[in-house]
C-alpha cells in the first residue's frame, strides 16, 4: 500500500519511536554514572560499574549457564523441531492436522504456568537436576519457532527438487543434507536466532526452574535488583543490548531484518 | 459526456532514470487509444500520471477543459481497470460496483438500482452477493469493468486488463470491452503489451519505446506502412536490407545491396526512394526463387512448414535472412537460391542512424 | 519407508510435547479437582477471596488496557512505517525490532530509572518546580501498564506492518480512483482489510499481557500483584501448591477462551475468506 502520509501522523510515529527508544538510551546513560545510585542524565562518567559485573561472581556464573541452556536448548529444539516440520510440510496431505497444532502448544499454554509445571513433573517429581531442567524446559519453550519458521521455509520449498535428486540416485538423508537443507538456511538460521534470544531473555519459565547455586542471567538481575538499586545492573542491561545488536548484526548480514515483519 | 484526453509534453523521472521524454498525445472524444510496447517503455509510466498516482516531472493532463495535472487522483474522475483487478476483497461484488457511487453520495436504493443494471450488463447478476474470492478470473475482471463503468466516467482507462486470463477468454473480453465502450461511447486510453490484442481492440495505436511514442495510427498503417524501423521490427518485418541506388529510369529505381546484390524497384509502388534507404519485408516479402534471377543470392539453411508455405533461414551477403518458398517445391538445406522482393508486401524506410 | 518417516520424523518433537508440555500441564490442573473438599472446593476458595479475585479483575484489566493502547499505537506506527520509502522503512524497522529483541527485564528496568523516585520524570517535574515532593509513580497499575505497553507496542507494530504491507497497492489506487477521499478509502477499505491482522495483534498482546510475570513483578509488586505474580508467589514463597496450581489452571482456561474466541472472529471476519 502507498499513500501520502499526513504530517501530523508523521509527527505521532516520531513520538512512538522516541517512547520506543528512549527507555534504552537512559539505561545506556545510567550505566556510565558515577553515583550508587541509578540516574540520569548521568553524572560523571565511570567504568566502574561494568568493572563491578565482572567481580560479582554471581554475574558471571550465571551468564555462563545462561549461554549453556540457550545454545543446547535451541540446539535441542532445532534437532527435533526440523525433522517434524520437514515432515509436516512433505507429508502434508497425509499426518493429521492436530500434529502441527500440537507443537505450537508451548505458546498457547502460559510460560508461567509451563515453568510452574514443569517444576512440579520434571525437577521435583522425576527428581531431574536444575540444568537439566533448564535445558528441557528452553527447547520446549522455543520449539515453535523451530517448527514454525523452518516450517514456512519448508513451504516455500519445491519438494519436487527433492523428488529429482533422489531419482538421480542420491540416498533420502544426503538428499535432506545437501539439497534441502541448503534450501532452508535462511529458515534455520532465523529459526536459531529468535529461539536463542527468546531462551537468553527468559524469566517466567527459568524462575521456577532455577535452584540454589544454579540460575540464569536474567533471574539473577531481578534477584541483585532487590536487594541493590545500583548502575551494575544498567551496565548488564547495556552489555545484554550489545549481545543484542550483534545478533541483529548477523540477522541483517545473513536475512534482511524486513524478514521480521513476514 | 464526451471530452477529449490531452496529453501535452509529459516528461517523468523515477530517480535519475528518465522514463517518459516529451510524450504528447490526443484521444479524441469517443475514440479508444492503445499504448503498445514492451514493458519499462513508459505506458504504464502514462497511465498512471494520467490516474493521479504518479506526478510528471513537467507537462498537462487535460480532460476536455479540465487540466487534471495537479488534481488528487479521487477527484479526477477516471474510470480505471486494473492488471489483477483490483477489487475489495472484503465487499460483496455489489458493494464493489457500488463503491463508487457511494462515493459521489449516490443514495443507496439508487445505487443498488445502478449497480445492479450494471451487473446486469456484464451478466453478473446471479452472482451480486458473492466476495471477490469466489469468483472466477473472468468475472472478477467483468466486476472491475462494471466497477469502472457504472460511474459513468468521461475517461476509461485499462492498464492491461486481459493479460491475466486464458488465450480464448482473453479473445471474448475484448470483444466485450469494446462493445461496451462503444455502446457508451467513453473516450478511452488501454495499455497492452499484446499487439494483437492492441490492433483488435482500438481505433488507433500508439507504438511506445524507451518513453517515446515511435508512431501513432490506426492498425492497418502500422502493420502496413510502420514508419521507423523500430515500428517495422514490432510489428513483424523481420527483414531489414540496407540499400543504395545505383541508377534510376522514370518510376524504376536500381538499388545495390552489401555483397553486390542488385534490386529493381518501382517508385509507383514505394513512392518517392531516397538514395539511401532500407527495404523492409517480412519473410512473406521474400520468396525464394531456385532459379537464377535478379534479386538476393542466398544459401539456404534450416527449413520449417508453415502449413501456407516453406520458410528458410537464409544466408546471404546482407546478412541472415528469413524468406518463405512455395508448398511444390521444397528445397534442401545448403541449396543456391535467390530472394525475391514481393513488392506490395514490401516497405521503404529511412536508413538507421 | 514413507509411512516410517512420516510418524518417524514427528516422534521426538511429539514425544517431547507430551511428556514435558502436556502431562505435566494437565497434572498441575487436574491436582485442582483432587481435594478433600471436594473437586471444586479451590475455585470456591478462589473466587470467594475478595483479595484474589481482585488481582483476576486488575489482571483483565490491564490487559485489555495495555491491548488497546497498543491497538491503537501500534496501527498508528505500522500506517505510516507501511507508507516509508524503503531505506527509511528498514531503519524503522530495526528500531521497532531492537526493544523486542531486548529482555523483558531490561525493558522493564528502563522504567524502574524513569518513574522511580529519583527517577527522570520526578527529577524533571521538581527541577521545573512543578511539584514540592516526588511522586510515588512505581507500585501502580499505571506503571505497569505503562512497562506492558513498551513491551508490546514493537510486536503489535510488526505484525500490522507485514499486514498493511499485505494490503495491494492496486487496491487502494481502485478506491482513489472511484473517487473516494483518503479518510473514506482509509474506512472503508485499508481498516476493514487490516482487521485479521489487528486480532492477531491484540491476540499476541493481550495473551501476554494476561499471563506476563516479570513487569508486575517489577513495577508493580505485592501492591499490584497480577495472575502471574499471583501465581509465584503462592508456588515459591508461601508453598501454597494447590492454590498455585488453581491459579495456573484459571490462567489456561481464560487464555484459550480468548484465543479461541478471537480466532473465530478472525475467522468471521476475514475479507478473504470464501
Amino acid at each position: 500500500m502507498t499513500a501520502r502520509i499526513h504530517p501530523v501522523l508523521g509527527i505521532l510515529t516520531g513520538i512512538v519511536f522516541l517512547f520506543l527508544l528512549a527507555p534504552l538510551v537512559i539505561i545506556v546513560g545510567a550505566a556510565f554514572s558515577d553515583t550508587s545510585y541509578l540516574t540520569f542524565p548521568p553524572r560523571g562518567l565511570t567504568f566502574h560499574w561494568f568493572a563491578n559485573i565482572f567481580a560479582i561472581e554471581a554475574f558471571r556464573t550465571t551468564a555462563v549457564t545462561s549461554l549453556e541452556v540457550a545454545f543446547l536448548g535451541t540446539g535441542l529444539s532445532l534437532l527435533i523441531g526440523v525433522p517434524a516440520a520437514y515432515a509436516l510440510n512433505r507429508y502434508r496431505v497425509e499426518l493429521p492436522k492436530w500434529l502441527a497444532t500440537l507443537f505450537v502448544l508451548p505458546i498457547l499454554v502460559p510460560e508461567i504456568v509451563f515453568g510452574f509445571s514443569l517444576l512440579k513433573s520434571i525437577t521435583i517429581g522425576l527428581g531431574l537436576p536444575v540444568l537439566p531442567s533448564l535445558i528441557l524446559g528452553h527447547a520446549l519453550l522455543v520449539l515453535p519457532y523451530s517448527v514454525r519458521v523452518v516450517g514456512a521455509s519448508l513451504a516455500a520449498f519445491d519438494f519436487s527438487v527433492e523428488e529429482a535428486a533422489i531419482s538421480l540416485g542420491c540416498p533420502p538423508v544426503k538428499t535432506f543434507l545437501t539439497v534441502v537443507l541448503p534450501n532452508i538456511r535462511a529458515g534455520v538460521i532465523a529459526a536459531f536466532i529468535l529461539a536463542f534470544i527468546t531462551s537468553i531473555n527468559d524469566v517466567s519459565v527459568s524462575v521456577f526452574l532455577t535452584g540454589p547455586g544454579i540460575s540464569t542471567l536474567p533471574i539473577q538481575i531481578l534477584a541483585h535488583m532487590e536487594q541493590f538499586f545500583d548502575p551494575t545492573i544498567a551496565s548488564v542491561s547495556v552489555l545484554l543490548m550489545l549481545v543484542t545488536v550483534g545478533v541483529m548484526a548477523i540477522v541483517e548480514a545473513t536475512l534482511g531484518l524486513t524478514f521480521l515483519t513476514k | 459526456m464526451t471530452v477529449s484526453l490531452t496529453i501535452e509534453n509529459l516528461s517523468a523521472h523515477y530517480g535519475s532514470t528518465q522514463v517518459l521524454k516529451d510524450l504528447s498525445l490526443s484521444v479524441a472524444a469517443g475514440e479508444l487509444v492503445s499504448l503498445l510496447g514492451s514493458s519499462g517503455c513508459g505506458k504504464t509510466t502514462t497511465l498512471r500520471i494520467v490516474a493521479g498516482f504518479l506526478q510528471p516531472t513537467s507537462g498537462h493532463v487535460r480532460l476536455g477543459d479540465r487540466d487534471l495535472t495537479t488534481l488528487a487522483a479521487h477527484a479526477r474522475d477516471i474510470g480505471l481497470v486494473f492488471q489483477n483487478y483490483a477489487l475489495f476483497p472484503h465487499l460483496t461484488v455489489m458493494d464493489n460496483v457500488s463503491f463508487g457511487l457511494k462515493q459521489r453520495g449516490v443514495a443507496k436504493a439508487d445505487r443498488l438500482v445502478r449497480a445492479g443494471a450494471m451487473l446486469e450488463r456484464v451478466g453478473l447478476s446471479a452472482l451480486a452477493d458473492r466476495l471477490p474470492s469466489a469468483l472466477s478470473g473472468g468475472q472478477k475482471q467483468r466486476v472491475a469493468l462494471a466497477r469502472a463503468l457504472v460511474i459513468e466516467p468521461p475517461l476509461l482507462m485499462f492498464d492491461e486488463p486481459l493479460s491475466n486470463l486464458d488465450a480464448k477468454l482473453r479473445v471474448d473480453m475484448r470483444v466485450e470491452i469494446r462493445q461496451l465502450q462503444k455502446a457508451n461511447g467513453t473516450t478511452s486510453l488501454y495499455v497492452t503489451h499484446d499487439q494483437e490484442e492492441a490492433f483488435s481492440i482500438s481505433d488507433r495505436v500508439a507504438i511506445m519505446n524507451a518513453g517515446r511514442i515511435m508512431q501513432l495510427d490506426t492498425p492497418e498503417v502500422l502493420y502496413q506502412k510502420p514508419a521507423n524501423a523500430f515500428v517495422a521490427r514490432f510489428v513483424g518485418f523481420e527483414n531489414l536490407i540496407p540499400l543504395t541506388v545505383k541508377a534510376r529510369d522514370g518510376a524504376n529505381v536500381t538499388a545495390e545491396a552489401a555483397g553486390g546484390a542488385s534490386l529493381n524497384l518501382s517508385q509507383d509502388i514505394f513512392g518517392a526512394i531516397p538514395d539511401r534507404f532500407m527495404l523492409a519485408a517480412r519473410a512473406d516479402g521474400l520468396a525464394v526463387k531456385a532459379v537464377a534471377g535478379k534479386g538476393i543470392a542466398a544459401t539456404l539453411g534450416t527449413r520449417t512448414y508453415l502449413g501456407r508455405a516453406y520458410q528458410y533461414q537464409c544466408s546471404t551477403a546482407v546478412g541472415d535472412l528469413v524468406a518463405n518458398g512455395t508448398l511444390s517445391e521444397p528445397l534442401e538445406p545448403g541449396t543456391a537460391a535467390v530472394l525475391e522482393p514481393v513488392a506490395e508486401q514490401c516497405c521503404i524506410l529511412a536508413p538507421e542512424a | 519407508m514413507n509411512k516410517f518417516a512420516k510418524w518417524g520424523l514427528t516422534l521426538p518433537a511429539t514425544i517431547a510435547v507430551i511428556v514435558l508440555l502436556l502431562v505435566p500441564v494437565i497434572l498441575t490442573i487436574a491436582t485442582t479437582f483432587d481435594e478433600p473438599k471436594g473437586p471444586f472446593s479451590t475455585y470456591a476458595a478462589f473466587f470467594n477471596s475478595g483479595f484474589r479475585v481482585n488481582i483476576l479483575t486488575r489482571t483483565l484489566r490491564i490487559a485489555l488496557i495495555t491491548t488497546s493502547i497498543s491497538l491503537v499505537v501500534g496501527f498508528l506506527a505500522a500506517y505510516v512505517i507501511a507508507q516509508m520509502p524503503g531505506r527509511l522503512k528498514s531503519l524503522a524497522i530495526i528500531a521497532a525490532v531492537f526493544p523486542l529483541l531486548t529482555g523483558v527485564v531490561v525493558r522493564s528496568f528502563a522504567w524502574l530509572i524513569i518513574l522511580g523516585k529519583n527517577g527522570i520524570v520526578n527529577d524533571a517535574l521538581t527541577g521545573l518546580g512543578i511539584i514540592a515532593e516526588p511522586l510515588s509513580m512505581l507500585y501502580t497499575e499505571g506503571s505497569v501498564i505503562v512497562a506492558m505497553v513498551y513491551l508490546f507496542v514493537p510486536l503489535m507494530i510488526l505484525t500490522l506492518t507485514g499486514v498493511l504491507e499485505g494490503i495491494p497497492r492496486d487496491v487502494i489506487e481502485a478506491s482513489s480512483s472511484l473517487g473516494a477521499k483518503p479518510v473514506a478509502t482509509f474506512l472503508q477499505v485499508i481498516l476493514p482489510l487490516a482487521v485479521p491482522g489487528l486480532i492477531v495483534g491484540a491476540v499476541l498482546v493481550f495473551t501476554g499481557s494476561f499471563t506476563s510475570y516479570a513487569t508486575p513483578q517489577l513495577l508493580g509488586g505485592e501492591r499490584q500483584m497480577m495472575m502471574g505474580t499471583l501465581l509465584y508467589q503462592r508456588a515459591m514463597v508461601t508453598f501454597d501448591w494447590v492454590g498455585a496450581s488453581t491459579v495456573a489452571a484459571i490462567m489456561v482456561v481464560i487464555t484459550i477462551a480468548i484465543v479461541a474466541i478471537m480466532s473465530r472472529m478472525a475467522r468471521r471476519l476475514n475479507p478473504m475468506a470464501v
